[in-house]
């Protein structure tokens, strides 16, 4: 039960700039998510945080306490590495209990313990087996319950579902997510699945190259993302870009990508404005893109001329791969629609639900 | 139907038996020289071979068979040598190999840990040089060691004056390190005196054994994840928890084995022993090896030699079961 801080926190590794300045906030009994490509320093940063790196300069906090040169052990937290980390000659109960003994906990403390979390995970019937008896789902397991023995005011999670098969992941994603809710601790998680980001976290910390890009809750980063790269990474199929410039004609505002020209709408047309000219870089999600056969009635429609490429069947949706001018682009329509490989036709732009990002800077324009 | 089951059936026995033609010319070779003086050996143990007998081996008139008798002289210690006991000799032999291994072991574990710490200068320099012992030949180094331990000149007793110097004590040291026939500490282990010479062994031999454990704890060192360094911290182990709570365990895999092998080869080190103390003083340091090879060169008792010869092997079998026993017991830890 505690909130995390990094103020101005600076990591390197030898000259080499891993973290350059984060500041991250995170609240009280939180499920924050740290997402971002590989190698963008979230290992790093969550490492940090539990004291098996040392930070070249700034501050964290954990709570009140200013936890910089406070050993791993007395920083209160528990980690559950990606590759778990289980003590492979120690059974399962002992693996759990480790921590406890090593604090000298009392034997009866350390049995109820193991026995609430192999409870909460379901693992009752593993405790006297040796990990390498384990499936990965159930290591998985043991090493979440060795964290929740110890009680801690902060978990710490390194991509814990990524050695496991899809389905599992969707499973351990939920049990997860209810353990959080059961446990009403603050939890970091570290993944570079933006699906589980989004799934799972209360707030969602994008990072990339060391920088935090946007921390956030799921819904205001897929809808507002304040960068073309949050914008690119959050969401699957990804957001599509169009270098286009901004054209005024009268009072009508155009983007225009030189192969097409779609209007935006009055309403929304105001930061735009003074913008005559301007490249930018025009972004739409491919669910706003739709098939004119069964496009709602109701959205800012702009017709927008293109070629089938390639079409994905995923019978509750159908991905269309279209090509307009030099222009590649993913549409996600309704599963009815009829186009297929090389028809040459109209799709509708929702320009209800643009994004327009600088061009130089690559920041939301809005 | 009962045709074709016919050649199944033969083309079966055909490809069951290819295996052993590939097995004969190793076994021809073994044949000649292992197997047959081996044979060789259980016969004329169960004789008076002695040198005269050597041109006509066993078609020699007076080669007389004299049934059990040279084991029943070994085991009651009939035989006319001095100061020899064979179970004296045995168990001396025993705890010789145990001790050894019981500090080379520990020792060699100890310094791969404090070699392997991080950011240590010249790493690979003290790996290459800790080895060189291991290269050297026996005799060679047995000389050295026993000049360190000549009583007038040798550098033990020098480095102990000037220690003893130091206190107060102005007489020079003279232990006669192998020489000496009364043990410094009596009854430490009963039945075997251990001389002076013993201990001047245990040093010799440290420093021949200890290196080849340190190599393997190394590589077992760096085949342990550090990320179980790191879990076992954040659950509040500290430095010297994490050694007891996850290195030894974890080396023991691999130690168990060497310890084994580290045994069988100090059970059995002929060169250091023979050419360092010769088994003396009063034969307390010999051992099954050097006391067989007396037996032959000393003595030119062939029977009674390949008697000793097959007892060693006996024990030499016990010794093999119960490492392998060991050596089994401890699995590796090892994923899947
Ligand atoms: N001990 C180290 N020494 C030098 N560089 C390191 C060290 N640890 C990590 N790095 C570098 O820091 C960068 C960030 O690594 P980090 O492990 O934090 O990435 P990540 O975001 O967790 O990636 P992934 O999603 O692949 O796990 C990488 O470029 C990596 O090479
Ligand atoms: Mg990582």
């Amino acid at each position: 039960m505690a909130s995390v801080t990094f103020q101005n926190v600076e990591k390197k590794f030898g000259d080499l700039t891993i973290i350059k300045s984060l500041n991250i906030n995170v609240e009280d009994k939180e499920f924050l998510v740290l997402v971002g490509p590989s190698g963008c320093g979230k290992t790093t940063a969550l490492r940090l945080l539990a004291g098996l790196e040392e930070i070249t300069s700034g501050e964290i906090k954990i709570g009140e306490r200013t936890v910089n040169d406070v050993a791993p052990k007395d920083r209160d937290i528990a980690m559950v590495f990606q590759s778990y980390a289980l003590y492979p000659h120690l059974s399962v109960y002992d693996n759990m209990a480790f921590g406890l003994k090593l604090r000298k906990t009392p034997k009866e403390d350390i049995k109820r313990r193991v026995n609430e979390a192999a409870d909460i995970l379901g693992i009752q019937e593993l405790l006297q087996r040796k990990p390498r008896q384990l499936s990965g789902g159930q290591r998985q397991r043991v090493a979440v319950g060795r964290a929740i023995v110890r009680e801690p005011k902060v978990f710490l999670f390194d991509e814990p579902l990524s050695n496991l098969d899809a389905k599992l992941r969707v499973q351990m994603r939920a049990e997860i997510s209810k353990l959080h809710q059961r446990l009403k601790t603050t939890f970091i998680y570290v993944t570079h699945d933006q699906t589980e980001a989004m799934t799972m976290a209360t707030r969602i910390a994008v990072i990339n190259k060391g920088n935090l890009q946007q921390l956030d809750t799921p819904q205001n980063l897929y809808d507002h993302p304040n960068n073309l790269f949050v914008a690119g990474f959050i969401g699957s199929p990804a957001m599509n870009f169009f270098p286009s410039k901004i054209v005024k004609n009268g009072d009508k505002i155009y983007v225009d990508s030189g192969d097409f020209k779609v209007q935006i709408p009055n309403d929304l047309a105001g930061p735009y404005k003074g913008m005559d000219g301007k490249n930018v870089i025009f972004g739409i999600r491919p669910e706003n893109i739709h098939d004119p056969e069964f496009a709602p009635s109701n959205i800012y429609g702009e017709k927008v001329t293109a070629k089938v490429d390639v079409t994905e069947l995923m019978g509750n949706e159908t991905l269309l791969y279209l090509v307009s001018g030099k222009n590649v682009f993913v549409g996600r329509v309704d599963p009815r629609s009829h186009l297929r490989v090389g028809h040459e036709t109209d799709v509708i732009f929702d320009m209800g639900k643009f994004h327009i990002f600088d061009a130089t800077t690559e920041e939301a324009v809005r | 139907m009962e045709l074709a089951n016919k050649k199944i059936s033969g083309t079966k026995i055909k490809r069951n038996l290819l295996p052993y033609y590939y097995l004969v010319p190793a076994f021809l070779i073994m044949g000649v020289i292992t197997f047959y003086p081996l044979i060789y050996q259980v016969i004329i143990s169960f004789t008076n071979f002695e040198t005269k007998h050597l041109l006509l081996g066993l078609n020699s008139p007076e080669l007389k068979f004299v049934g059990l008798k040279n084991y029943i002289d070994i085991f009651t210690g009939a035989l006319p040598v001095e100061n020899f006991n064979f179970f004296r000799v045995l168990e001396f032999n025993f705890w010789w190999a145990l001790s050894n291994v019981f500090l080379h072991v520990p020792a060699g574990v100890l310094i791969a840990v404090m070699l392997n710490t991080e950011g240590l200068w010249l790493k690979k320099l003290y790996r290459a040089l800790y080895i060189l012992p291991v290269v050297v030949p026996p005799i060679v180094v047995a000389t050295v060691w026993r000049n360190i331990f000549d009583e007038q000149y040798g550098a033990m007793n020098q480095l102990l004056t000037s220690i003893s110097i130091l206190f107060g004590h102005l007489d020079p040291v003279h232990l006669r390190w192998l020489t000496e026939y009364k043990p410094p500490i009596p009854g430490f282990l009963p039945g075997a005196p251990l001389t002076l010479a013993y201990y001047a062994m245990m040093i010799a031999n440290f420093w021949l054994g200890w290196p080849l454990m340190s190599v393997i704890a190394t590589g077992a060192l760096q085949s342990i994840p550090k990320d179980l360094y790191e879990a076992a911290a954040i659950d509040g182990a500290t430095g010297f928890q994490q050694f007891r709570n996850i290195t030894i365990p974890l080396l023991t895999p691999a130690m168990m084995p060497a310890a084994v092998y580290g045994f069988t080869i100090t059970f059995n080190l002929f060169g250091l022993v023979f050419f360092m103390t010769g088994g003396g003083p009063a034969r307390s340091t010999e051992l099954l090896v050097t006391f067989a090879y007396n037996l032959v060169r000393n003595l030119r008792w062939f029977g009674v030699a390949a008697a000793f010869a097959v007892i060693i092997f006996f024990v030499a079998l016990v010794v093999l079961l119960i490492t392998n026993r060991i050596t089994r017991a401890t699995q590796s830890y090892s994923e899947a």
